[in-house]
């Protein structure tokens, strides 16, 4: 079997739902202007490119009508570029680029791009027209429980404190404002964004700005702040609007080859996609997902935790993240995991995240050195994923 | 030239400028509100037009905050503009009225109307809200022009909800000025108009200042305490439940003490003058800042107990320590509760012999004849006073239908062996044979009119109908005890329904039924509609629970299946039958009441409209046709071309609407969740609400009206429970709903759905019906529903079990 590297890892800006500076972005700028800018990175001729696997947690509407396919074509892809849509909610931008590596593993494919898009501006969470299954003995309605109630069931469940998930969001601001001060987003390319601007005849004219960084992080936070906060799911709840990952639009692409294509076209490969793996869990407390999906992998490819350098968590929920991270004894490499912050800051674009995390993760290990990285996330229905990367010298 | 009001100002955005602003939004008119720049700017504030517009940005703030609402939808602030009375002045050149509520300071008034008088366009209205000072000194120096559209226009406070609205002509105001502002006071911002005179204070609160000041003197003399006073003049005596004091406590001493002693300056010939020296409790309250619920205390406070309980305390007068008070008793007032009429009660208030009552008569004897002597110095008629106190302190009458209602010769005898001093034109009412102050006369109401010594009509809007006017003329053709058909004339008929909170009973169902078929038989058209008094009244609190309760408790399901399928046949004939039927619905319109609203063919809605499908409360879903009837309301204003679209966006509101049981907070709000549809209507007064019904059945018979075709309606079938049961899981999780809440919610989400039905498709409405049936009397079956019910006919508050 070949082996799959990964040439060009990119992002868009996060940015808040329906406030920040992607509210009139449309989805498909944002994920064609991050699949152009991930290809022109490395001055890759797009006509090298198989196929092009895109992420998306809400695919319809916006974000509908295959825009895996679209999204190509309208970063000016030729024709014979093909694309698809992939969906595992929050996982969708991680299996997109597994689908992706694949390919090119298998053999069948050598240059493939793997991405995630979502604007939960334009596509709300759960869609715009949501059918939970009608039963009326209610057997699995779990599988259509809120998000928020899930984190809430793995605090109660699993004694995650308010004071500790406040705690650890409050590093996750501390951790993202520092990184955005200091420079070390360097995965993030300047992205154009849209505005509807009243002209001075009343009339409203739609113009572009450029938009590079992440805007809901606050460097103001204060754990007495995220402590006044009222639990958002539940009277008597720990969960906050300040402990849980923002609502966010965002895109993110990675470029992956074959060793030999790279070789061919004399590019430097900056990671390998060793491992990926998927397990299911109980529906009501999704956000366990990555306490069981890490220790697969692992298992896998006989490493240990302390074998792994640099983690990226996804921070759905500061309590499943915790809990997470508390069960597999990750907790005691807390520098390793998110060190420039998680979704809490961040946000979390759902579709998008997996792709955007491997963007971050690549960045971090190239920037720390780490042998390897370890991408994880819980999944809305019950599910986790992780992924294995390892750096190329 | 035709006058209209395109725009108005409020100048002063305190509590009454605001509270005008809000009415005016609420009613439609495009309003500017200004105040002054502070006068404390920084240096680099003073060109901040933000910082200049400190003031105002804060009274519409207050606005949209305001508690009870100031608007009636909270969108409707939009309508409002601010400004300041530096950079914005011009603007009230656009401005067709101009209403000043600023500080009562007679020069900075004169100042602002100087430069109103500048800017204003030729013909602009321009009136102030003061509630003292004398128009002729505010105007004085101004143009022929600007006197000629300078009026007095005094609101009351809460604006509104209280409906009185004072006008007081200038010297030199046109004729056609004061009838255009009376119209739209009247008809646009529903208020009641009293024509007063540029006397001190006006009418109401002249008058009423009298009572409660000679009453708070009164007190002491006759050694009793604050909670008596309160109880004495309370509802026995057709006044508010809050009472003299706890009025002053919602109001403000200060502004209470305020008009007493503006008035006692004012007033140096009148012959109670003393009456608006307040004793001296009141002076050492305003010391130590006792001024009532804005102060946390006034002649009431409400305390905790260390386990929580709030516990209200009166002030003890002799101590000035707070202390708690328990029921007073008064044989008058033990008389007055078994009492039936209005009459009888007041005759067992003022005409008992012990002390309460004694002090009851000599507050009433005095205010009476005060009253009697204001006229025509304060107003021309004794119809102006009577209104004000209605209109301006909630009360059921006025002092002189009150007079009648003791008697004018009996109570002029016990005066004068009091040795009160009885107005001689009284005398010479009762000496010419007149025995009361009112009358009626083939259907029109007359007054005494002490001028001319005789009875004239009470003069009303033409569109006006009083149905206790009618039914004492012989118009009701057909009723029994719950309900009666009133002939209002033209072929239209009046379906009144007259039982406690206007619940619906048997009764009612059964006579709504004879009603149809008699206006099937002999008329045009039907209004359903009363005058039930009150605020904000009821026109139905929905189903009599009691009876319901019974019939559950004896096992009679059957029987109430029968009687709730009778009731959705009932109110389903105000749509299908073929002639129009206008509901005319205002204050409470709960569960069946809404029903009977939703199966009208039109709703002519007073503004003030707190309409709810709340059964869940008692856990039932609204099984008389309001499941489907909402659902389809809000489904049949899309057209047919818009062939495809999200049932889900529709049902959600419908859903919360019910299984929530919300109830509107205005009849603007009852639109904007889809209670009123489009071609429903909103009356801003009342009084006028059974008349505007009665125009729009002719009207709608003068365009040819065609009944509404049954049809199948559209559902969101078995999605629909798909949808809820998910958010219910979410609810119940997080402590928002029990388990029984849920239980319900979702009996309700497949009421409106239309059962297990394929989602898009078409249900029968007789289907519907069945289904919303079916769940009535499965809940009616359940444990926690009766629990529900028997806790809310014990407390009147909804069990959540």
């Amino acid at each position: 079997m070949k082996e799959a590297y990964i040439v060009s890892a990119v992002r868009t800006p996060g940015c808040k739902r329906a406030k920040g500076a992607f509210k009139d972005t449309l989805p498909l700028d944002l994920i064609s202007f991050i699949l152009k800018a991930s290809v022109d990175k490395i001055k890759l001729d797009p006509n090298e490119i198989d196929d092009v696997m895109i992420g998306c947690a809400f695919p319809e509407a916006e974000q509908g009508l295959n825009i895996g396919r679209n999204a190509a074509k309208i970063a000016g892809f030729p024709d014979k570029v093909s694309g698809a849509t992939v969906n595992r909610f929050c996982a969708s931008g991680l299996e997109a680029i597994a689908d992706a590596a694949m390919r090119i593993m298998s053999g069948w494919c050598d240059v493939t791009i793997g991405a995630g898009v979502e604007s939960m501006t334009y596509v709300p969470m759960g869609g715009n027209l949501p059918r939970p299954y009608p039963d009326l003995e209610k057997k699995q309605i779990d599988l259509f429980i809120s998000m928020g109630t899930t984190a809430e069931n793995v605090a109660k469940r699993y004694n995650v404190t308010r004071q500790q998930q406040d705690e650890f969001a409050y590093q996750s601001q501390m951790k993202a404002a520092n990184a955005q001060k200091k420079g070390l987003f360097t995965e993030i390319v300047p992205t154009p964004a849209t505005k509807f601007v009243t002209q001075p005849d009343g009339t409203v004219k739609r113009e572009t700005f450029i938009q590079s960084f992440d805007d809901g992080v606050r460097d103001d936070t204060t754990v007495e702040g995220l402590a006044k906060l009222r639990p958002a799911f539940s009277l008597t709840g720990s969960v906050t609007a300040g402990n849980s990952s923002q609502t966010t639009d965002g895109a993110a692409a990675t470029v992956l080859m074959s060793a030999e294509k790279a070789k061919a076209l004399g590019l430097k490969p900056l990671a390998k996609f060793k491992l990926f793996t998927t397990i299911g869990c109980r529906s009501d407390e999704m956000g366990v997902g990555p306490r069981y999906a890490i220790p697969k992998l692992l298992d896998k490819a006989g490493l240990k935790v302390e074998d792994i350098g640099v983690w990226e968590i996804n921070e759905a929920f500061a309590s499943q993240a915790l809990y997470s991270m508390r069960e597999l004894g990750i907790d005691k490499y807390l520098d390793r995991v998110n060190i420039n912050g998680g979704a809490i800051a961040l946000g979390h674009p759902l579709g998008c995240t997996g792709a955007k995390l491997a963007a971050t993760l690549i960045a971090n290990m190239q920037r720390t050195g780490a042998k390897y990285g370890v991408e994880s996330m819980c999944i809305g229905g019950g599910m986790g994923a992780a992924a294995l990367f390892e750096l190329c010298d | 030239m035709s006058r209209k009001i395109r725009q108005a100002a409020v100048i002063g955005s305190g509590v009454m400028g605001g509270g005008i602003a809000a009415l005016l939004a609420s009613a439609g008119v495009k309003t500017l509100l200004m105040d002054i720049v502070p006068f404390d700017l920084k240096e680099d504030e003073k060109k901040d037009r933000k910082a200049r517009n400190r003031i105002v940005a804060a009274g519409l703030e207050n606005i949209r905050k305001s508690k009870p609402a100031a608007l009636m939808l909270a969108k409707d602030i939009e309508l409002i503009s601010i400004g300041n009375t530096e950079d914005d002045f011009a603007k009230l050149a656009e401005c067709d009225w101009i209403v000043e509520v600023v500080v009562e300071n007679l020069k900075i008034k004169q100042d602002l109307f100087k430069r109103i008088e500048k800017v204003r366009k030729k013909g602009a209205v321009v009136s102030s809200n003061t509630s003292g000072i004398p128009l002729k000194a505010m105007s004085e120096g101004l143009s022929d022009d600007f006197k000629q559209h300078f009026l007095g226009t005094h609101f009351f406070n809460p604006v509104r909800y209280m409906k009185l609205l004072e006008i007081i002509p200038g010297e030199k105001t046109l004729p056609d000025v004061l009838k255009y502002m009376a119209d739209f006071g009247e008809r646009r911002l529903g208020k009641g108009i009293v024509w007063a005179k540029d006397t001190p204070n006006f009418v109401g609160n002249r008058v009423g200042v009298q009572s409660s000041g000679r009453s708070m003197q009164l007190m002491l003399e006759h050694g009793l305490t604050i909670p008596e006073v309160d109880a004495l003049f309370g509802p026995a005596m057709g006044r508010p439940k809050t009472g003299m004091f706890k009025t002053t406590d919602l109001v403000g001493l200060d502004i209470a003490a305020h008009v007493a002693k503006n008035t006692y300056d004012l007033v140096k010939d009148d012959e109670a003058r003393d009456s608006f020296v307040l004793p001296d409790f009141v002076q050492k309250m305003l010391e130590k800042k006792m001024l009532g619920n804005k102060t946390k205390g006034g002649f009431y406070k409400t305390d905790l107990t260390p386990e929580w309980k709030k516990i209200r305390k009166v002030l003890n007068l002799k101590t000035f320590e707070y202390e708690e008070y328990g029921k007073v008793e008064f044989p008058c007032l033990a008389a007055a509760a078994k009492a039936k009429t209005p009459e009888e009660k007041i005759n067992a208030m003022v005409f008992g012999d012990d002390k309460g009552s004694k002090f009851v008569w000599r507050c009433v004897a005095e205010n009476l004849i005060y009253a009697t002597n204001r006229i025509p110095e304060i107003a021309d008629t004794i119809v102006e006073i009577d209104n004000a106190l209605r209109w301006g302190f909630g009360m059921e009458r006025g002092p002189f239908e009150g007079w009648d209602l003791m008697g004018v010769e009996r109570t002029v005898a016990r005066m004068e062996k009091d040795g009160l001093k009885v107005p001689e034109k009284v005398k010479k009412m009762l000496a010419a044979g007149n025995k009361t102050f009112y009358k009626v006369e083939k259907g029109q109401r007359f007054f005494f009119d002490f001028a001319s010594q005789g009875y004239k009509p009470v003069r009303t809007n033409a569109t006006m109908i009083d149905l206790a006017i009618l039914k004492g003329e012989n118009k009701v053709v057909l009723g029994n005890s719950s309900a009666s058909l009133i002939d209002l004339g033209d072929g239209v008929f009046c379906a009144e329904f007259h039982t406690k909170m206007n619940a619906l009973n048997d009764e009612i169902i059964d006579f709504l039924g004879k009603a149809h078929d008699y206006v099937d038989a002999n008329g045009v058209g039907l209004v359903i509609g009363n005058q039930a008094g009150g605020m904000p009244g009821a026109f139905s609190a929905g189903a009599d629970l009691r009876q319901m309760r019974e019939a559950a408790g004896a096992g009679m399901f059957a029987e109430i299946e029968a009687s709730v399928k009778k009731l959705q046949e009932t109110i389903l004939r105000g749509r299908y039958s073929s002639y129009p039927v206008v509901a005319a619905p205002f204050g409470l319109a709960l569960g069946g009441g809404a029903e009977i609203c939703l199966g009208a063919d039109r709703i002519v809605a007073h503004a003030e409209l707190y309409m709810g499908l709340v059964e869940v409360g008692v856990g039932l879903l609204p099984g008389g046709t309001g499941c489907s009837a909402l659902w389809r309301k809000i489904l049949e204003n899309v057209p047919d071309s818009v062939s495809d679209f999200e049932l889900g966006k529709f049902f959600i509101p419908v859903f919360q609407a019910i299984a929530m049981a919300k109830v509107s907070t205005s009849a603007a709000e009852a639109r904007a969740t889809g209670f009123l549809g489009p071609k429903d209507r909103i009356v801003f007064n009342r009084d006028l609400l059974i008349g505007e019904a009665k125009k729009e059945v002719l009207r709608m018979v003068e365009d040819g009206y065609a009944p509404a075709v049954k049809r199948p309606i559209r559902v969101f079938g078995e999605a629909a429970f798909g949808m809820v049961n998910a958010e219910l899981l979410n609810m119940q999780a997080a402590g928002y709903v029990s388990e029984y809440d849920c239980f319900v919610s979702s009996k309700v989400a497949m009421a409106i759905g239309g059962g297990q039905s394929r989602t898009g498709g078409y249900v029968p409405e007789d289907n519907m019906l069945a289904l919303e049936r079916k769940t009535f009397v499965e809940l009616l079956h359940q444990e926690k529903t009766i629990a529900r019910i028997d806790h809310m006919l014990k407390t009147g508050k909804p069990l959540r079990n």
